[in-house]
């Protein structure tokens, strides 16, 4: 199990909610609905009047009955029409009705009903199958009626509504991924947040048209068609009786399996999802792998992942082919037994074969009608699945600021740790309240040995993570009620680990204050010992870094997030280990810098190395989550069996 | 294909097509031709399914006709059934028409009975084998996309670092899920639905010729302007389709990239930009997406519009000859028509529609294999990359016992202008611990790199007892070589699993006694779940401390002759460091050992101790030669022992 978690399981009336809040997210885009449902209902309208022309042909022209003797009359609305087409000759009607379906094939690509002689305005392309290629085409999709110019504004209607939802969520979800306290993240979920953000996000688009759009326009050819059946067959109900028992067996053929293709299809996301996962992590890891010889095990691995991820999408397949299956029985019986009747009609003369046209188009469209209609709850338990992970996401807890926050007021004098304590995810305590104050003007140094909560200490200060009881202070005031940013931009953090983006030297150390001017980046670099490699690089401050810096060492990485530190100029500069993988050398003059950084600056500084921390005012150490020891070098090298002074003198001895 | 850039030259045009087409028509041809040998591994599979579905398409064809014939011809006009279509229908003699002329009303609908049964039949038959061959399809399919899938990781994995450097992680997840899916559509863009569509449309040429041959004059009269559509069309749809995959592509990477740095965009306040980059390349991505598909069902709807104008054309013309009753060619006499009339117009209606339906598919998937020819040449772009370290041709795996390393005037530079290394050269026995010393950037992390064949020298060599390391296989030098990093990864598995890591078969106490050796059993036992603890999101967080000792303990167990530390201890205190160091100084009496730090303190006791300037070797011996020479080693030590003796001096005090 990998990723940022999910659980299991979705009921009934939570799909009613997953589905209700799709329907929700569809408010922003409300007059674009308006304009694709009309647009929809209006590619209805060629329907009615596609058959005609082509009855008209053969009846009055290729069998030559005269208008007024075929033997079902004309509806009402076609009478003028008729009229006119009465005085021609059948030739002559023959080049009129031609000229009309040239007409139709301009305006709405149809000459027909038949399927190659009607069109659909649409942009599938070629997927593959599992779920995430599946995707591309959900993610734009847009679908019409007809063809044509009416077909091309729908279809073009319909696809920049599609993207611009999911254009808009997709931007959500990322924004809210960036919200997620920061140990949220781990290297396994990023290819699941990756996931969710391109291929699950889809199915919000995909739940909404089915509950806004498809059900009015399915709905809509259902009941044209079954009007026109009622209409120009007024004696024979069975053919719309049919479409409405056709609809219900679809829905119900469905019911029995919706919860299964509800789990199923939650399967091959997360399945999908994992595969991305172990393909994002073994890449983002290649040194490690490489390195460790561990292609073979990385290769198994995702080979594994992969292959799951097609089962499952099988799976779900197969669920579907069930569904036809047990429809089948009853929409085949129920379609026999229609044929049979129009069998009848014709065999005993009461319809003309022009008429037995007419009837099959409208029944096609009725058959069609009712199961889409009839499809649309089993469709949308597909949808349901993918929005459980969107909403997921959404719902987890993320940073966010106090109801009233306030601005954090500008850091003059200290910042105070209270009776922090703090407890890992799995229980363990890492802080057993810690109380610090770090000043304006001074170096703090934590020391202690690896897993005494010395990192965990410093993520409190810009609510990294939360204090279990305990407070966080500027000048004494609470941070609590300060607004993250507020708090944030007097903080510049220097992680252990140096994380730089695929950007340019200038870009990556601008980061943390855009308006930087050429000279101040030039001086943080200098401070941070960067300046000399920075412009050996082929185009100095301008050289893109790849990805991850993954061009330049460790050391040199470490340099760039020192200065990127340097460049913010907040009021609280928080390293930590940032001289581990430096040379003596370039550690003195980062530490003469710190001193000079912690003028105006309150400047805390995770060490192990003794020439890092002998130089600081405050080095408190820490064991086990409590600061045990604190005072500068000199009075802490003054107490007798401290634990400071016997770790300093360790690395004396093994040093001298 | 020595002819292929290395993965380092085609850097810079990887993911970059933009807005030019690097394909022709000719290409795309070339393209198929060439995936056609990725579905050779299933050609049975093919063949076996292509059987299936042959047998059950000509029973179905085989009773449908007759069952059709029997339709037409007796339910809706009367005429008695054939003897062959007696027999299917299960029906007497009596319906063979002996001494009728024409069925009575209900004999019609007996046979209409018994068709609409057959009929149904059929279906029940049909429908679920129909399914299960589909079933197997997708299965077929998939696998060829799984192959290919792998194939491309295993290309990545050979990829040096220097390409990894300069590419995106998104941009290969993209290629692997999103393009290499394209595989699956070959057999339909290439074999069953062309051909089919062909086949159908000479079909209705053919028949539609027999009728009128300057109906059929115009059937063919579509072809040039079909062609001309095509043939403008292509480009600008191929250069959609690649910009609409490459800036997806661009999306993708942002999340990746974004999500992995994220402590830094939350440190640095930077969350807001961050999505306003990710707003931008996302509505970018979907207007790419729209431009594409906007082509794609621009040229649909006019590929309709020609149909849908040849349709009502020809049925126009077909009506009027009707209406006169248009004299018949003599060929068609023994169908018993002697002149147009309502079966006739039907009959070619049908077969015209169908003609032109046929020509309409096959450029609606012309269309469509634009869009698997880009996805599959992204694919080739990344399989077609001349890895920059690889086997030679005659390359043999590196086994037996090792006895010594020699770095031969060495040289190596990540770019042109920037060596890295210049002419490194000093040797390493079994047993002893070689340090690796110097200021930051010197060269000692390339250096190891070269052992381990990420990248190899260009000029000068490492040798293994003598032989060239390029000599040998690269999976049996790494498998020989373990490194413990410096930046240490720990993936989301219990900590037994990432010690295994690198040797998935190690027993549990191997796994204890590497953790001893790196001196991690201590934290290791004093977790609650031990060594089944969790690492990860939900798992433990552990100190940078913690997880290098992991780390090293994973290297250590992977037993191989030699072991490379790249500044493991950095996070580690004094102490707990000098336990790994005595460790593993006993550990590794029988191997060679090479260490980087900038801690003296650590190296003290190394066998011998190379200072790396500037890509150099400045000096080299041991602890006790160097400090006698008074030169570059010696100034490093003072200068950090300058530091703790005031520090010392500060104790004393």
């Amino acid at each position: 199990m990998s990723g940022l978690g999910e659980e299991t399981g979705t009921s009934l009336r939570e799909t009613f909610a997953l589905l209700g809040r799709a329907f929700s997210y569809a408010a922003p885009f409300k007059a674009r609905f308006v304009a694709k449902y009309l647009l929809a209902l209006l590619s209805l309208l060629p329907l009615l009047v596609l058959p005609w022309p082509v009855k008209i042909i053969v009846d009055h022209a290729v069998l030559g009955i005269p208008i007024g003797e075929q033997p079902l009359p004309y509806p009402e609305i076609l009478s003028g029409v008729m009229a006119m087409l009465a005085t021609q000759s059948p030739e002559g009607i023959v080049l009129i009705l031609v000229g009309v379906q040239l007409v139709l094939v301009a305006l709405c690509g149809a000459v027909g009903t038949s399927g190659n002689e009607r069109d659909f305005a649409d942009s599938m392309l070629s997927s593959g199958h599992d779920i995430a290629s599946r995707t591309e085409n959900e993610a734009n999709y847009a679908l019409s009626l007809t063809s044509g110019l009416l077909g091309l504004i729908d279809w073009r209607v319909m696809i920049r509504l599609t993207q611009e939802i999911n254009h808009h969520y997709r931007t959500a979800l990322f924004a809210r991924l960036q919200r997620l306290p920061m140990t949220t993240f781990d290297d396994e979920s990023i290819g699941d947040a990756v996931f969710r953000v391109m291929y699950d996000t889809p199915a919000i688009t995909g739940g909404i048209y089915r509950i806004v759009v498809w059900p009015f326009v399915w709905g809509g050819l259902g009941t044209l068609a079954a009007l026109c059946l009622a209409t120009f067959f007024p004696d024979h109900p069975i053919f719309w009786q049919a479409g409405l028992g056709l609809m219900a067996i679809s829905f119900l053929a469905g019911l029995p399996f919706s919860g299964m293709l509800r789990e199923r299809h939650g399967d091959a996301r997360r399945e999908g999802s994992n595969a991305t996962a172990s393909l994002e992590e073994g890449l983002h890891n290649i040194l490690a792998v490489q390195s460790l010889g561990a292609e073979d095990h990385e290769q198994d691995r995702f080979d594994k992942d992969s292959w799951a991820s097609f089962s499952q999408y099988r799976g779900v397949m197969a669920i579907g082919m069930g569904i036809v299956l047990l429809g089948a029985v009853p929409g085949v019986t129920l379609l026999g037994f229609v044929a049979y009747s129009a069998i009848e009609l014709v065999v005993y003369g009461a319809i003309s074969a022009g008429d037995f046209g007419l009837l099959l188009t409208y029944f096609i469209a009725l058959v069609a009608a009712a199961f889409s209609f009839g499809g649309l709850w089993i469709r949308l338990q597909e949808n349901a699945a993918g929005l459980k992970r969107v909403f997921f996401v959404m719902d987890l807890p993320n940073e966010e600021d106090p109801p009233d926050a306030t601005s954090c007021p500008a850091l003059c004098e200290a910042v105070q740790i209270e009776a922090a304590c703090f407890d890992y995810p799995d229980g363990t305590p890492a802080l057993r309240g810690v109380d610090l104050e770090a000043r304006v003007g001074q170096v703090t140094a934590l020391v202690g040995p690896a897993g005494a909560g010395k990192t965990t200490l410093a993520y409190l200060i810009p609510r990294f993570v939360e204090p279990a009881s305990g407070r966080v202070c500027f000048d004494r005031v609470d941070t609590a009620q300060a607004s993250l940013a507020s708090l944030r931009e007097q903080i510049a953090f220097v992680f252990q680990e140096t994380q730089l983006f695929d950007a340019t030297v200038d870009e990556n150390l601008r980061i943390g204050n855009r308006e930087a001017s050429e000279a101040q980046i030039r001086r943080a670099a200098q401070i941070a010992g960067a300046d000399d490699f920075i412009r050996a690089l082929p185009k100095g401050y301008h050289t893109p870094l790849g990805r991850g810096g993954g061009r330049l060492s460790v050391g040199q990485r470490q340099r760039l997030a020192i200065a990127r530190g340097l460049v913010r100029e907040a009021r609280v500069l928080i390293l930590d280990e940032p001289t581990s993988a430096l040379d003596p050398e370039t550690e003195q003059n980062l530490v003469a810098a710190l001193r000079t950084a912690s003028q105006e600056r309150a400047v805390i500084v995770i060490a192990h190395r003794l020439s890092t921390i002998r130089e600081a005012d405050q080095i408190c150490f820490l064991d086990d989550g409590r600061i045990i020891e604190r005072g500068n070098h000199a009075e802490l090298m003054a107490l007798e069996n401290g634990a400071y002074r016997s770790f300093v003198e360790l690395q004396s001895i093994s040093a001298a | 294909m020595s002819s292929n850039p290395s993965d380092v030259e085609t850097l810079a045009s990887l993911g970059t097509g933009g807005t030019d087409d690097r394909l022709s028509f000719a290409l795309v041809l070339q393209l198929f031709r060439r995936s056609t040998t990725l579905l050779v591994p299933v050609r049975k599979h093919m063949a076996l399914l292509f059987l299936g579905f042959s047998v059950a398409g000509v029973a179905g064809a085989l009773i449908a006709a007759p069952l059709g014939i029997a339709f037409s011809n007796s339910v809706l006009v009367g005429q008695p059934l054939t003897g062959l279509e007696a027999s299917l229908l299960g029906l007497g003699t009596e319906y063979l028409g002996v001494g009728t002329e024409a069925l009575s009303s209900e004999f019609r609908m007996d046979v209409a009975y018994r068709i609409l049964l057959v009929g149904g039949l059929m279906i029940a038959v049909l429908t679920p084998s129909l399914m299960g061959l589909y079933y197997y399809l997708v299965w077929i399919l998939q696998r060829v996309n799984q192959v290919l899938r792998v194939r491309m990781l295993e290309q990545l994995q050979r990829l040096s670092l220097r390409f990894h450097s300069g590419s995106r992680v998104g941009d290969a997840i993209y290629r692997m899920v999103q393009d290499s899916s394209m595989v699956t559509k070959l057999i339909e863009v290439l074999f069953i639905q062309p051909v089919m569509a062909l086949g159908r449309h000479l079909f209705g040429v053919a028949f539609v010729a027999l009728i009128d041959w300057r109906l059929a004059l115009g059937l063919i009269a579509c072809w040039p302007i079909y062609l001309a559509l095509g043939y403008y069309s292509s480009r600008p749809m191929r250069v959609g389709f690649r910009r609409a995959r490459e800036t997806t592509s661009d999306v993708t990477s942002r999340i990746q990239e974004n999500l992995s740095a994220i402590r830094v965009i939350k440190a640095y306040g930077a969350e807001a930009v961050m999505a306003e980059h990710f707003e931008k390349e996302s509505r970018t991505a979907f207007d790419a997406a729209f431009e594409a598909r906007y082509r794609f069902a621009i040229f649909n709807v006019s590929v309709f519009w020609i149909t849908g104008i040849a349709f009502a054309l020809a049925g126009g013309f077909a009506a009027s000859r009707a209406i006169s009753e248009a004299p018949l060619p003599a060929v068609l006499a023994i169908t018993g028509y002697a002149a147009w009339n309502f079966g006739v117009f039907n009959l070619f209606k049908e077969r015209f529609s169908d003609g032109v339906g046929a020509l309409r598919s096959i450029f609606r998937i012309w269309a469509n294999a634009q869009n698997v020819a880009i996805g599959l040449d992204r694919v080739y772009e990344l399989l077609d990359l001349e890895p920059e370290v690889q086997d030679a041709a005659d390359a043999v795996p590196l086994t037996g016992v090792i006895s010594g390393v020699r770095f031969e005037d060495l040289h190596f530079r990540y770019q042109a202008d920037r060596p890295a290394l210049e002419g490194i050269s000093f040797e390493a026995q079994v047993g002893q611990i070689t340090a690796l010393v110097g200021p930051t950037g010197s060269g000692k992390t390339t250096l190891v790199s070269l052992l381990l064949r990420l990248y190899d020298p260009q000029q000068g060599s490492v040798r293994i007892d003598g032989e060239d390391l390029r000599r040998f296989t690269v999976a049996s030098v790494r498998d020989r070589v373990a490194i413990a990093l410096q930046e240490n990864w720990l993936s989301g598995a219990t900590i037994r699993e990432n010690i295994r890591y690198a040797r998935p078969s190690a027993t549990d106490e191997e796994v204890r006694e590497a953790a001893r050796v790196a001196a991690a059993d201590d934290f290791i036992e004093a977790l609650p779940d031990q060594y089944e603890t969790m690492l990860g999101e939900r798992g433990a967080k552990l100190s940078t401390g913690q997880r290098q000792r992991i780390s090293i303990a994973r290297a250590v167990l992977k037993n191989t002759p030699i072991l490379i530390l790249d500044e493991p201890t950095a996070s580690l205190d004094a102490a707990t460091e000098a336990r790994v160091l005595s460790n593993l100084a006993r550990w590794g009496q029988d191997r060679m050992i090479f260490l980087i730090t900038h801690r003296l303190g650590s190296v003290r006791n190394a066998d011998n101790i190379v200072v790396l300037e500037e890509g150099r070797v400045r000096e080299s011996g041991s602890h006790s030669e160097l400090m006698n020479r008074h030169a570059a080693y010696r100034r490093l030590v003072d200068h950090e022992v300058g530091a703790n003796a005031r520090a010392a001096a500060g104790a004393a005090s």
